[in-house]
């Protein structure tokens, strides 16, 4: 166990990455298939142990595994968890071998090389989530979009090499934007301490002028409002959205956009507290019209994938108001946090459900206008129940996740900012107004489209991957603390202490003894 | 017990909705009868159990649900004397709807989706009344409006019925921001959302100015969220519309159950309201002018059900302004009341509907009484109860408020509900006699059936069916039964709350008054609740509201005795403007629609075409476009990977930063 405890998230990194290598090699593409989702389901479990051994009453930084790589520039390798980033890690395996399922039946030519691609994203992801030191974060941040950009460039539809392009443009901008303000605040570590490091824990410390906090906050949070994306950064996502494949999709909306609000929590929130608080306001404002914003628009969209797109600008913007919600005293809201970090989870969850719904139908009748549909609840009742659950997990009806994630952001919002809380409290309203409308559109009214008849109800692979998101969606809103109670201490101690932050750690091989906590 | 009562109907909503959607329409009836049997039973043995105890207040933990920060949010129960009538109710009067929807369903096809709705809806409804925090409340609240939503939209081929639903759920949902808002500021300045801690806080607490200033807000917000619930203006426009719901959906959720949910928040937080006699006035006032209103419109619809749904609204009203001067035991008596007459007439209207071929129009039924004397006999009864014959239930309940409203809002509120006493009495005789009396003005027994009415009725399974003859006949046992249980609740339930003028000694006034705490500080404004009136007074507009009834019952059977008369033609041309006000419903729906909803889809068509496409992503291009000409003319190949260009942008971003640092 201790073994297993002390390199498991590298395990976690490293080891699809090295099965994509396998699965381009794979004799066929059915070698590949079973290859990838052996990859994916170990990664799962290893998902789950890490959920299973991760001490929830703990702040601090577990499973560590840390390495010297260049000791002259104090680059480490580092990869650790807390409770802000253990979440999204399941999250990320979870979703892994759903969305090899949903690729299953897929003959493509070049089918292995999309497996490999997921693989090789799996990791930039968990890579991402996992490393604590600046440079590993950069490199796996700077992965991820490769693997993305093949996946919508080449398997997209009509404008890929548009949605593609724009997609990568607009994320590099902002990382290079982030890789100019993380250098800066290299050297100022080592002005303030003689020694160069890259690791997050020795960055933390780093006390800097409120005017050189501005940039530089300014640089890392535009990176991760443009990966979130915030309101008006937003652009890109629908191109991309609507071109990517489903697989595409789902990991994009599941995972990827979390990474931009992970972001804010992980680095530019403890790392400039003060700009951070001088600049929440901004972030509110942007946030609730993105709420709003979102939600009218995605309302008039025709095409079904581009209105879940615009969904999760509006669903993102709650996460986004709900990481600024500063206290009168100056603290963060416990309450919107927990919510924030909930909502990721959900979030991906329900958009990721929706958009492989999307993805069934278009398989069928290879279109997504709203008004090519009507009536399926006749013919794909299942397909219908499983609908109507994702929607009603979007919409954040009390019972679902989605309510768990608003209620706690707008409650804790209201407490900070009531006015602010009052205006995105509307997006409860609009949600419903767009996701019924989408509901009635494609699943009620009259059968009457000849080719709409013909349709065949979920068969047994679909099933099997949208049952399990179907019940997580359920357990979410049912057994919220399961999921809070991991992840508790990391943001009650984010919340009260993120002006002077810092994260104790714990090794991977001492994470045996439960007992110990 | 009390899990047993919650886990039924979940339980039998689970098989009928994903395990035997295959069962025939048998097992699934039983499935869902047999779950509020049980659920029945087990509330009748709890409430047994809990007025032996005495009728103390008991909380039942089941497990924590939602902690945040300080936030603390358990799924706990509460079984009192209020939510004990309550889960009765529900479960008692939901278990007859039940019995009577296997009869009234048995040409449909999938209705296992049928009854497993309304199982969940049963389920979410307990979750409303028996929660002991406003979370808990919560769920329930959206929870039964989700049952609401799926079952107006239950025959979903029709584009009509999916749009009342989705109407039903955004109108609710207005109403639910107010309820989530009353959560924040109960939260923010209390700590807790526990009704149980909260009755301590502020019924027996004092409170500072700021707190008792967030009451009146909390209070407000909360009662917003009761308009959408409870169908009161400005948001009362979905109940009508949510008839496009099978009958029994409409009895149990739109007239029984659901739509009380209001009435029942409020008298539940009946000591915070006690404490905000601005927000007491407002709730007074709307459940005044929803009364009035809605019956105004109820006089001039033809169409059975929607009649019934206006006198609903109306009759909510009466409970929310009952709840406003005060006599919250007079609004939860005649809900009480009103679940069983209510649940009654729709009912029977349902079997009415069945037996004319899902025809509504009652201008096209009459003579009924000859054909169903069953069902006319319920009926009957059920109309006494409503317009207040005495001794029927509504007379005590419908007087009890009528006398609170006089002494706690004055006359001019005490003449709003008399002359709605009066419309209600004028509509429901007017409705009794076009349906059962006069003539029959149907088209049945002419060649086959009645092409107008299969259109007019939903869709599914009627025009293949030969097997019932032309004519109307009586139901069967399974349907009129439970009417028959409930003619007789209607018939009695009133003596419960026979007032002390008439001899009586008003048992619920007594049973609820554990429920009901006035805090110390309002004692002096709510004083009047307790004060002693001459006996004259209270009899003589007790008089006076008979004789109203009387008068208006009297002028609908004149003029609707056998038929309708010529003469209400040529009123209805010469006061055609009236007419049409009152039968296009104030034009209330058109308004809204031309200054609310176009608007605002105005406004987010030009976001989505102009800002988003034209500003915000043209601006996007434009940058792209604008790199672009300068690479140009620069010479400065494209060569196509922009990973290239990336990194000697971010070589030449780190070299900059270099120098500047270290300079």
């Amino acid at each position: 166990m201790q073994l297993i405890n002390s390199h498991i998230l590298s395990f976690l990194v490293f080891m699809p990455l090295v099965m994509a290598g396998v699965v381009l090699f794979a004799p066929s593409v059915a070698v590949a298939r079973w290859v990838a989702m052996g990859a994916a389901v170990v990664g799962f479990l290893g998902g789950l142990h890490v959920w299973y051994w991760f001490d929830g009453s703990s702040a601090a930084l577990q499973f560590v595994e840390s390495y010297e790589w260049i000791p002259s520039l104090g680059v480490k390798y580092i990869v650790g968890i807390d409770g802000l980033s253990l979440l999204l890690v399941v999250l990320t395996t979870f979703l892994m071998p759903l969305v090899f399922l949903s690729q299953w039946h897929v003959e493509d030519s070049r089918q292995k090389v999309f497996i490999a691609l997921l693989l090789a994203l799996e990791s930039g992801m968990i890579g991402a989530l996992a490393a604590m030191d600046m440079v590993f974060f950069y490199v796996f941040w700077e992965a991820m979009l490769i693997p993305m950009y093949f996946i919508i460039g080449v398997w997209g539809g009509k404008r890929r090499i548009y949605a593609a392009t724009k997609f990568v443009l607009y994320t590099v901008l902002g990382s290079l934007l982030m890789l100019a303000a993380a250098v800066l605040l290299y050297f100022a570590h080592f002005r303030q301490t003689g020694v160069y490091s890259t690791s997050l824990l020795d960055l933390y410390s780093v006390k800097l002028p409120l005017s050189s906090q501005m940039w530089m906050f300014g640089a890392f949070a535009v990176a991760f409002a443009i990966k979130v994306p915030m309101w008006p950064f937003h652009t890109w996502l629908p191109d991309a959205h609507v071109e990517a494949p489903t697989a595409g999709s789902v990991i994009l909306a599941g995972v990827l956009l979390k990474m931009g609000t992970y972001g804010l929590l992980r680095f530019a929130i403890p790392i400039f507290p003060e700009a951070m608080v001088a600049a929440a306001p901004l972030f509110i404002f942007c946030g609730v019209v993105g709420i709003i914003y979102g939600a009218l628009t995605a309302w008039v969209q025709k095409d079904a994938k581009k209105m879940v797109a615009y969904s999760s600008v509006s669903h993102l913007g709650f996460v986004v108001i709900g990481s600024f919600a500063v206290m009168a005293g100056g603290e963060l809201s416990v309450e919107a946090l927990t919510g924030a970090t909930y909502q990721m989870i959900n979030h991906g969850i329900s958009t990721g459900a929706l958009f492989f719904l999307v993805g069934v139908i278009y398989e069928r009748r290879h279109t997504r206008l709203l008004s090519d549909f009507g009536g399926l609840a006749e013919n794909m009742p299942w397909f219908a129940v499983m609908l109507i659950v994702a929607t009603l997990s979007s919409v954040g009806l009390p019972g679902t996740g989605g309510f768990v994630g608003e209620f706690l952001i707008l409650n804790g919002v209201f407490q900070a900012k009531p006015i602010a809380a009052i205006c995105a409290s509307l997006g409860v309203l609009l949600g419903a107004v767009y996701m019924l409308t989408l509901c009635r559109k494609i699943l009620f009214g009259p059968l009457d489209n000849p080719e709409n008849k013909e349709l065949k109800d979920l068969n047994a692979r679909e099933f099997g991957y949208l049952v399990p998101l179907a019940i997580l969606a359920i357990v979410m809103g049912v057994f919220p603390n399961a999921f809070i109670n991991k992840t508790r201490p990391s943001i009650e101690h984010l919340a009260k202490n993120y002006k002077n932050y810092s994260l104790d750690y714990r090794m991977g091989y001492d994470m045996t003894d439960k007992s110990a906590n | 017990m009390l899990w047993v009562m919650l886990l039924a109907p979940l339980v039998g909503a689970f098989l009928n909705g994903l395990v035997l959607r295959k069962a025939p329409k048998l097992v699934s009836h039983m499935i869902a009868v047999g779950a509020m049997a049980i659920a029945f039973a087990a509330a009748l043995s709890m409430y047994l159990g809990m007025m032996h105890d005495g009728g103390e207040p008991k909380t039942y933990l089941a497990f924590e649900w939602l902690d945040a920060g300080g936030f603390h949010a358990p799924f706990k129960y509460i079984v009192d004397r209020l939510s004990g009538l309550m889960m009765l109710v529900v479960t008692g009067i939901g278990m007859l709807i039940h019995i009577y929807a296997g009869g009234y369903m048995h040409e449909e096809t999938s209705t296992y989706r049928f009854f497993a709705y309304l199982n969940l809806f049963v389920f979410m409804m307990l979750q409303l009344v028996m929660g002991d925090n406003l979370m808990v409340m919560f769920v329930g609240w959206e929870g039964v409006g989700l049952c609401s939503y799926l079952l107006i939209g239950y025959w979903f081929h029709d584009d009509k019925n999916a749009a009342a639903g989705m109407k039903a759920f955004l109108v609710n949902r207005i109403g639910d921001i107010g309820f989530l808002l009353a959560i924040f500021l109960t939260y923010k300045h209390f700590g807790t959302v526990s009704f149980t801690e909260l009755r301590t806080l502020i019924g027996e607490g004092t409170l500072d100015a700021v707190k008792m200033a967030a009451v009146g807000w909390i209070t407000l917000c909360l009662f917003i969220g009761a308009t959408g619930k409870s169908a009161q203006l400005p948001l009362y426009i979905w109940l009508p519309d949510a008839m496009a719901g099978p009958t029994p959906v409409s009895a149990l959720i739109h007239a029984a159950t659901m739509v009380t949910a209001g009435i029942y928040m409020m008298t539940r937080l009946n000591f915070m309201f006690y404490l905000a006699p601005n927000t007491m006035h407002v709730v007074a006032v709307v459940g005044g002018l929803t009364a009035f209103f809605a019956a105004t419109i109820a006089i001039v619809q033809s169409d059975i059900k929607k009649v019934l749904a206006y006198s609903t609204v109306s009759q909510l009203g009466y409970m929310v302004m009952a709840c406003g001067v005060g006599a919250f035991d007079a609004g939860v008596f005649h809900l009480f009341t009103h679940a069983c007459f209510k649940a009654l007439m729709f009912l029977g209207a349902g079997s009415v509907i069945v037996a004319m071929h899902h025809e509504q129009d009652m201008f096209k039924m009459g003579g009924l009484r000859k054909y169903m004397p069953i069902t006319h006999f319920v009926f009957l009864i059920g109309v006494l109860a409503i317009i207040g014959m005495p001794p029927f239930a509504g007379f005590f309940s419908k007087d009890e408020i009528l006398w609170k409203a006089f002494i706690g809002g004055g006359p001019l509120l005490w003449g709003i509900g008399a002359i709605t006493a009066g419309c209600t009495s004028f509509y429901m005789v007017r409705l009794l006699c076009l349906t059962f009396y006069g003539e029959h003005r149907g088209a049945h027994g002419n060649a086959h059936g009645d092409a107008k009415a299969h259109d007019k009725g939903h869709d599914k399974g009627h025009s293949d069916d030969h097997g019932h003859g032309h004519t109307p006949h009586e139901t069967g046992v399974g349907m009129w039964g439970p009417l028959v249980v409930l003619a007789a609740m209607s018939a009695t339930v009133g003596f419960l709350g026979v007032p002390h003028v008439l001899g009586g000694s008003n048992i619920f006034e007594e049973y609820l008054r554990p429920v009901i705490l006035i805090p110390e500080a309002a004692k002096e404004h709510w004083e009047f609740l307790e004060a002693t009136y001459s006996h004259s007074l209270e009899m003589g507009l007790m008089a006076a509201s008979v004789v109203i009834m009387i008068i208006a019952s009297g002028a609908a059977i004149v003029l609707y005795g056998r038929g309708p008369k010529p003469i209400l033609t040529s009123w209805k041309n010469s006061c055609s403007g009236i007419y049409n006000t009152l039968s296009n419903k104030y034009f209330v729906d058109e308004f809204y629609f031309a200054n609310i909803v176009q608007p605002v889809r105005d406004m987010a068509e030009f976001l989505w075409a102009f800002v988003d496409v034209k500003v915000i992503d043209g601006a996007v291009n434009g940058v792209g476009e604008l790199s672009r000409f300068i690479a140009g003319t620069v010479s400065f190949k494209m060569t196509g990977s922009i990973h290239r260009h990336a990194m000697v942008m971010a070589i030449g971003l780190v070299c900059l930063l270099s120098v500047l640092v270290f300079n």
